[in-house]
C-alpha cells in the first residue's frame, strides 16, 4: 500500500523588518564613521606610536613605597565603603519604589514610579555625581549619593519586574487562608523573588565598584580622586600603583560576587 | 454550622447559582459533584468570602458559624477565614521555601497561636521526622497530606476542599481522603469538598448535586457506596 511520504512543513515567511533594521543600523554605524574627524593616519604614524610608548613606560615601576601604599589602601577602602554604601541606599529605596512599580497599588501609581525609575537610571552616575557634588560638596558623600540614586533607578525597575514575574499562586493561596496582603507578600512572594533580588544587587555593587574609581576623578574621593591628582602632575609611577589598585579591587569584588551569586541561583 | 439562604450569584446577568439553600452540620463530611462549569468553585469562593454573591433584600444569603457574611468588609472576612476556615487545594499550594513544619504552622502563626501543635499535625497525617524537609524533597500524596495538616492546625470550624485529589493516583487519593475523614471527625469541623471523583465522594458523609435547579441530595445513603 502506497502511503503518501510525509514531507517537512514549509519554514516560517521571512521577517524582513529584522532584516531592514539591521541594514539601517549598519548604515548608522558607517555614517557616524564618516562624519567623525577621525584622524587614523595620524594615529598609527611612527611619532604617534613613540610617545604613546613614552607614556606607558613612565608608569614602570609602580611606586611601592610604604606609605603610598598605605595611602591607596585607605583609598581603597573609601571606595569600597562609596560603592557598598550607595549600592544599599539604591537596594532601600529600589525595594520602596519597586512596591508601587510593580502594580501593588493600581496603574497609575506604577506609571508614575516607573517615569521616575527611568528618569533615575536615564541619567549618568558621573552627571548625578557633578549634581550631588554642588549639593554635598566634594569628598565621598557626593559620589555615593549619585551612585544610589542612579542604582536606586535600577533596582527599582528590576525588582519591580521581578515581583510582577513571581508566580502568584503561593500569595493567592496564604491570601485565601486568611493572611493578611502585607504577611502574604512577606510570606509568599518576597521569599520567591530574593534570590534573584540579591543576584541584580551583587551584579550592581561589582558594577558600582568601577563607577566609584572613576566618580573620583570629579571629586568624589577614593582612587578616582587620587589618580585623577596623580595623572595631573605626570606622577606616572604613583597613577600605576593606583590603577593596580583599582584593578585588584575590582577583580576582588567580581570574584566574591560571582562567587555569591552562583550560591544564591544554585 | 454553615448556612445557605436563598444564595444566588450571576456573572454578567447570567445566572451561575440561583436561590441556593441547605443547612451543613458540624462533623459533617459533604462532597458536591456536578458539571464543570456549573458553579461548584463559585460556591466555595462565594463561602470563603472570596467573591460576593447577588445582593439580597434581608438576611444575609451566607451565615458561617453563626457569622453573616454579608455585613463583613475585606478586612473582616479575611480574618474570619483566618479564625475559622481550612482550605484544601488540588494544587496543594504549600510554599516551596518554607520547611514542611513551618508550612503547616503558618495558620497558627496567622493567627498568634502557640505553634506546638504544627508538629503534632505532620505526625497526625504520617510525616513525623519530616519536619526539616522542604517541599520539593516530598511526593505529591504527602504534599497533600501536609496541606491537610496545615488545613486543620488551627481547628477550623469549617474545611473547603476544591478537588483535593484531583492531582493524585487512585492508591494515595484513597489514603488522603481516609486520612481526611479521620482528621475531620477528630476535629469536628465541617467539611465541603468539591469533587468530580465518584470515588471521593463516597468517602463522604452525604453527596450533593448542584445543577441548574440548584443543590440537592441525591439521596440519604451515599450513591456511589458499594
Amino acid at each position: 500500500m502506497n502511503r503518501p511520504i510525509p514531507t517537512m512543513p514549509k519554514p516560517p515567511a521571512r521577517d524582513w523588518t529584522i532584516r531592514i533594521l539591521m541594514l539601517l543600523l549598519l548604515l548608522l554605524i558607517v555614517a557616524s564613521f564618516a562624519t567623525l574627524p577621525l584622524k587614523w593616519r595620524e594615529f598609527f604614524t611612527v611619532d604617534a606610536i613613540n610617545s604613546t610608548m613614552e607614556l606607558l613606560a613612565g608608569f614602570a615601576p609602580p611606586e611601592t613605597s610604604s606609605g603610598f601604599l598605605a595611602k591607596t589602601f585607605w583609598a581603597s577602602i573609601e571606595t569600597l565603603a562609596m560603592s557598598g554604601l550607595g549600592t544599599l541606599l539604591a537596594v532601600i529605596f529600589g525595594l520602596a519604589f519597586s512596591l508601587p512599580a510593580s502594580g501593588r497599588f493600581g496603574a497609575a501609581p506604577r506609571a508614575a514610579v516607573r517615569a521616575l525609575l527611568n528618569v533615575l537610571r536615564s541619567i549618568p552616575e558621573l552627571v548625578w555625581a557633578s549634581i550631588m557634588l554642588i549639593a554635598a560638596g566634594l569628598g565621598p558623600l557626593g559620589g555615593t549619593l549619585a551612585l544610589a540614586a542612579h542604582t536606586a533607578g535600577v533596582l527599582g525597575r528590576l525588582f519591580a519586574d521581578s515581583l510582577e514575574n513571581a508566580a502568584p499562586l503561593p500569595e493567592q493561596s496564604l491570601r485565601t487562608n486568611g493572611a493578611s496582603a502585607t504577611a502574604a507578600f512577606f510570606y509568599a512572594t518576597l521569599p520567591q523573588t530574593l534570590p534573584q533580588m540579591m543576584s541584580y544587587t551583587l551584579y550592581r555593587w561589582e558594577n558600582n565598584i568601577r563607577a566609584a574609581a572613576i566618580l573620583g576623578v570629579v571629586g568624589a574621593g577614593g582612587l578616582g580622586q587620587m589618580l585623577k591628582y596623580h595623572l595631573s602632575l605626570f606622577q606616572m609611577p604613583l597613577a600605576a600603583t593606583v590603577i593596580i589598585a583599582m584593578l585588584l579591587l575590582v577583580a576582588l569584588v567580581d570574584g566574591v560576587s560571582f562567587a555569591m551569586r552562583r550560591a544564591l541561583t544554585r | 454550622m454553615l448556612e445557605l439562604r436563598q444564595l444566588s450569584k450571576s456573572y454578567n446577568g447570567r445566572p451561575v447559582l440561583d436561590q441556593l439553600s441547605w443547612n451543613f452540620k458540624a462533623g459533617e463530611f459533604v462532597s458536591i459533584m456536578g458539571d464543570s462549569g456549573v458553579g461548584k468553585s463559585t460556591l466555595l469562593n462565594l463561602i470563603a468570602g472570596l467573591d460576593t454573591p447577588d445582593a439580597t433584600a434581608g438576611a444575609s444569603p451566607i451565615i458561617v458559624d453563626g457569622i453573616p457574611m454579608s455585613g463583613l468588609d475585606d478586612d473582616a472576612a479575611t480574618k474570619l477565614r483566618r479564625a475559622r476556615m481550612g482550605f484544601i487545594f488540588q494544587a496543594f499550594h504549600v510554599l516551596p521555601h518554607l520547611t514542611l513544619l513551618q508550612n503547616v504552622a503558618l495558620p497558627l502563626l496567622l493567627n498568634g497561636l502557640p505553634t506546638a501543635r504544627a508538629a503534632e499535625m505532620l505526625d497526625a497525617v504520617g510525616l513525623a521526622g519530616r519536619e526539616h524537609d522542604f517541599p520539593h524533597q516530598i511526593s505529591g500524596g504527602q504534599m497533600q497530606r501536609v496541606a491537610i495538616a496545615r488545613a486543620l492546625v488551627h481547628r477550623p470550624a469549617l474545611v473547603l476542599a476544591d478537588e483535593p485529589t484531583g492531582n493524585l493516583d487512585p492508591e494515595t487519593a484513597d489514603a488522603i481522603l481516609t486520612l481526611l475523614q479521620r482528621e475531620i471527625k477528630a476535629t469536628g469541623a465541617c467539611a465541603i469538598m468539591v469533587t468530580h471523583s465518584q470515588f471521593a465522594a463516597k468517602k463522604t458523609d452525604r453527596v450533593l448535586l448542584l445543577s441548574s435547579n440548584g443543590l440537592k441530595e441525591t439521596t440519604n445513603v451515599n450513591p456511589f457506596a458499594q
